[in-house]
C-alpha cells in the first residue's frame, strides 16, 4: 500500500474508534441528565440508582472516547497538513471553538460530575450534568461544523492557493453540517436507547432483584429508541438530495448519470478517477439502511411490549432480542460515516483539494510504524472498553440504601 | 493577542499536567506496595483529565489562528508526537482502568501502563520542545535535552507529591527537597516548566503564521470571552477537590 492509503487507513481506524464511544456517550448523556433531573425533583431513590449505574458505565466509556479523541485532534495536523494548510482558515477555527466552547468545559464539569457526588448540592450537581450534555451536544457541532465545510466548502473563496473566510454564518448554518447534526444526535439516542433496553433485559431475563430498577430502565430505553428512529430517519433522508451528486449516483448504481458527472470534472478540474470507491460506498449505505430497518421493527415491536409490565419483566425471548440488538446501532452508525466519507473521494474538500494533495510528506516506513502503534491503540481500547462495559453492566446497580440515610459519608471520593 | 491566548494554555498545560506526569514517572519510587500506589494516583485522579485538557485547548488555539504552522509542526514532528500520543493515552488509559478490576495482576498492569506511559510522553515532548526550534527536526541537542527534561518534570511531580500525599510516600517525595518544602517548591519548578515552555515558544515563528485577518476577527474575540470562564471553571474545581483523596 502506498503511504496515501496507510494514512487513510490509520485515519479511518482511530475516527472509527472514536465515533464508536461517542454514539454511545452522547446518547447516554442525555438519558442520565434527564434520569437525574426526575431523581432530583421527585426525590425517587430508583431514578437516583438509575442514575449513577448508567453514569458509572458512561463514564468508562466518556474516558475511553476521550483518549481516541485526543489521537484524532492530532492527527489532522500530523498526517494532513494539506488541509491545514489549504483550508485552515476556516477548518482550524471550528476545531479551536470546539475544543474552547466545549472540549474544556465537558472535561471540567465531567470531573466535577464524577466526584462531585457529595461534595455539590444536588441542584448544583444537576447543572452541572446538564452542563456536560449541552458542550457535549456543542462538541459533536463544532465536529460537524468543520466536517460539514468539507463536505460541502460554503462561505469561503480560494486566494492565493488557500481559503478565506468570507461568509462566517454560512459556515455556522452550512446545511451539511446542521443535517448531519441532528442526524447523528438522534443516532446516538437509539444507540443509548437499545444500550439502556438490552442491559436492562440482560438482568431481567437473569430474575434480578432488581425488578423495578430494569423494569424502568428498560422502559426508557425502548420508549427513547423509536422517536429517535424516525428522527434519525427523517434527518438522514432529507440529506439526501443535498448529497454530493457523485455520491448519490455511485449509491443509485445510475452508470449514465456516473460518466456524465466525471466527463464534468474532467473538464473542471483536469484529468484523474473522479468516482469513488463504488464497492465500500453501495455496501455501506445498505448496511446503515438494512440495520435500520431491523432496529425500525425491533422498537415497535418492543414499544408495544413495554406497554405490558408482565412482558416487561417475563418475556424471555423478547429479552433476548432485546440483548441481541445492542450492537446493531454502532454497526449502523460507523455504516453511515464510512458511506459519508468514503462516498466523497478523491476529494478532502469537495470540488477544491484533493484527498492526495492534503496527505503530508511523510515516508511509508514512518506511516507503517504510527499505522501498526495507531490500529493497536484502537483496538485495544475498544477491546478493554467493551470489556470493562459489559463486567460492570453484568454486575448491576449497587444495593440499595437499607436506612435513611447512610450510616457515615464516603472517606474518599470513588469513581 | 494570540500569541498570548496560545502561550496562556500552553503554560497551564505544563505547570499543572506536567507534575501529573511526573508523578507518574515516579510512581514505582513514591509507592512501594499496591495500596500505597494506589493513594498516589489518587492524589492526582480528579485532576489529571481538566489538566490535560489545556494541552488540547492549545492545540486548539493552535490549529485556528496559526493552522499552516500546525500543520508544519505536527508532520514534521510526526514520530516524536505520535510517541508522546502513544504515551499520553496509555498513561491515561492506566488510571482510568486501575480500579475498575480487583486483581493485582490487573493492577499491575495498569501501574506498568502508568509509569512507562508517562516516561514515553515525557521524553517525547523534550524532543518536541527541542525540535520546534530546530525547524521541526530531531537532532542532537533534542537527543540531549529530553533526558535533561525529565528531571525537570520528575522534580515537579515530587514538589506537588510533596503537596497531596501523606504517610511513607510523603516522606520520600521529600527526601529531595528537604522537610520544610511545600508550597516554595512547588513554585519554583512550576517556574521552570512556564520557563521552558515559553522559551521553546518563543522559537517558533508565531507572528508570520497567523491566520487570515477574516478569521482572527471572529476567532481571537470568542477566545478572549471564553477563557475567564474557563478559568473560573477550573478554579471552581480545585476548591472542590483541593483537599481529597480519591479510592484508587
Amino acid at each position: 500500500m502506498e503511504t496515501l492509503d496507510l494514512a487513510r487507513l490509520q485515519f479511518a481506524v482511530t475516527s472509527g474508534a472514536h465515533f464508536l464511544f461517542v454514539a454511545l456517550t452522547l446518547g447516554l448523556a442525555t438519558v442520565l441528565a434527564v434520569t437525574q433531573t426526575r431523581a432530583t425533583l421527585t426525590r425517587s431513590d430508583t431514578h437516583l440508582r438509575m442514575t449513577r449505574f448508567w453514569g458509572r458505565l458512561y463514564v468508562i466509556n466518556y474516558a475511553m472516547g476521550i483518549l481516541t479523541g485526543l489521537v484524532m485532534e492530532f492527527q489532522l495536523g500530523m498526517a494532513w497538513s494539506g488541509l491545514t494548510h489549504f483550508a485552515g482558515n476556516v477548518f482550524g477555527a471550528s476545531l479551536a471553538m470546539e475544543t474552547l466552547v466545549a472540549f474544556f468545559i465537558e472535561s471540567t464539569f465531567l470531573g466535577l460530575w464524577i466526584f462531585g457526588w457529595d461534595r455539590l448540592n444536588r441542584w448544583a450537581h444537576l447543572g452541572v450534568i446538564w452542563v456536560v450534555t449541552i458542550t457535549a451536544y456543542a462538541s459533536a457541532y463544532w465536529v460537524l461544523v468543520a466536517n460539514g465545510f468539507l463536505q460541502n466548502p460554503v462561505g469561503a473563496e480560494v486566494v492565493d492557493g488557500t481559503l478565506r473566510l468570507t461568509d462566517a454564518a454560512a459556515v455556522l448554518t452550512n446545511p451539511d453540517a446542521l443535517l448531519a447534526f441532528a442526524h447523528i444526535l438522534s443516532g446516538a439516542l437509539v444507540t443509548a436507547g437499545f444500550f439502556l433496553a438490552g442491559v436492562s433485559a440482560y438482568h431481567l431475563r437473569r430474575g434480578t432483584a432488581e425488578q423495578e430498577f430494569f423494569r424502568r430502565s428498560l422502559r426508557i430505553g425502548v420508549f427513547t429508541t423509536l422517536p429517535a428512529l424516525l428522527v434519525n430517519a427523517a434527518f438522514g433522508g432529507v440529506q439526501f438530495p443535498s448529497l454530493q451528486p457523485m455520491k448519490t449516483a455511485v449509491f443509485g448504481g445510475r452508470e449514465a448519470e456516473i460518466s456524465r458527472l466525471q466527463a464534468e470534472m474532467v473538464a473542471t478540474h483536469g484529468p484523474g478517477d473522479y468516482i469513488p470507491p463504488t464497492a465500500p460506498t453501495q455496501i455501506s449505505a445498505m448496511i446503515m439502511l438494512g440495520v435500520f430497518t431491523v432496529l425500525l421493527l425491533v422498537s415497535a415491536l418492543s414499544v408495544l411490549l413495554a406497554s405490558f409490565r408482565r412482558m416487561v419483566l417475563g418475556s424471555r425471548a423478547w429479552h433476548l432480542l432485546l440483548i441481541a440488538m445492542i450492537p446493531l446501532p454502532f454497526v449502523s452508525m460507523i455504516a453511515g460515516w464510512v458511506f459519508r466519507e468514503v462516498g466523497r473521494q478523491p476529494w478532502m474538500v469537495e470540488g477544491l483539494l484533493r484527498t492526495e494533495d492534503a496527505l503530508s510528506d511523510l515516508s511509508p516506513g514512518t506511516m507503517v510504524l504510527s499505522l501498526i502503534a495507531f490500529i493497536t491503540l484502537s483496538v485495544l481500547l475498544v477491546a478493554v472498553n467493551t470489556w470493562i462495559l459489559a463486567r460492570s453492566a453484568r454486575q448491576g446497580p449497587e444495593a440499595p440504601a437499607t436506612g435513611p440515610a447512610p450510616a457515615e459519608p464516603a472517606p474518599v471520593l470513588a469513581f | 493577542m494570540e500569541i498570548a491566548l496560545l502561550a496562556f494554555f500552553a503554560v497551564g498545560y505544563f505547570v499543572l499536567a506536567g507534575a501529573d506526569l511526573g508523578v507518574g514517572m515516579l510512581l514505582p519510587y513514591l509507592g512501594r506496595t499496591p495500596e500505597e500506589r494506589g493513594r498516589v494516583l489518587g492524589s492526582i485522579t480528579p485532576f489529571f483529565l481538566t489538566n490535560e485538557v489545556w494541552l488540547v485547548t492549545a492545540v486548539g488555539v493552535l490549529i485556528g489562528a496559526f493552522p499552516v504552522l500546525e500543520g508544519e509542526m505536527f508532520s514534521g514532528l510526526y514520530l516524536p508526537f505520535a510517541a508522546l500520543l502513544l504515551g499520553w493515552v496509555a498513561r491515561d488509559a492506566g488510571i482510568w482502568l486501575r480500579g475498575r478490576v480487583d486483581r493485582a495482576a490487573w493492577r499491575a498492569w495498569c501501574e506498568g501502563a502508568v509509569v512507562a506511559g508517562s516516561w514515553l510522553a515525557v521524553l517525547s515532548w523534550g524532543l518536541i520542545l527541542v525540535g520546534m526550534g530546530d525547524g521541526f527536526t530531531v537532532g542532537f541537542g533534542a537527543l540531549v535535552a529530553a533526558p535533561l527534561g525529565a528531571v525537570l518534570f520528575a522534580a515537579h511531580g515530587l514538589a506537588l507529591a510533596g503537596l497531596r500525599l501523606d504517610g511513607a510516600p510523603l516522606e520520600r517525595a521529600r527526601r529531595f527537597a528537604g522537610p520544610a518544602a511545600g508550597r516554595t517548591v512547588y513554585a519554583l519548578t512550576s517556574g521552570g516548566m512556564a520557563l521552558v515552555c515559553l522559551l521553546a515558544g518563543a522559537r517558533l515563528p508565531l507572528a508570520e503564521h497567523l491566520a487570515d485577518p477574516a478569521t482572527l476577527a471572529l476567532l481571537t474575540p470568542s477566545m478572549l470571552l471564553l477563557t475567564p470562564l474557563l478559568v473560573a471553571s477550573q478554579v471552581w474545581l480545585w476548591w472542590l477537590f483541593g483537599r481529597v483523596q480519591v479510592r484508587q
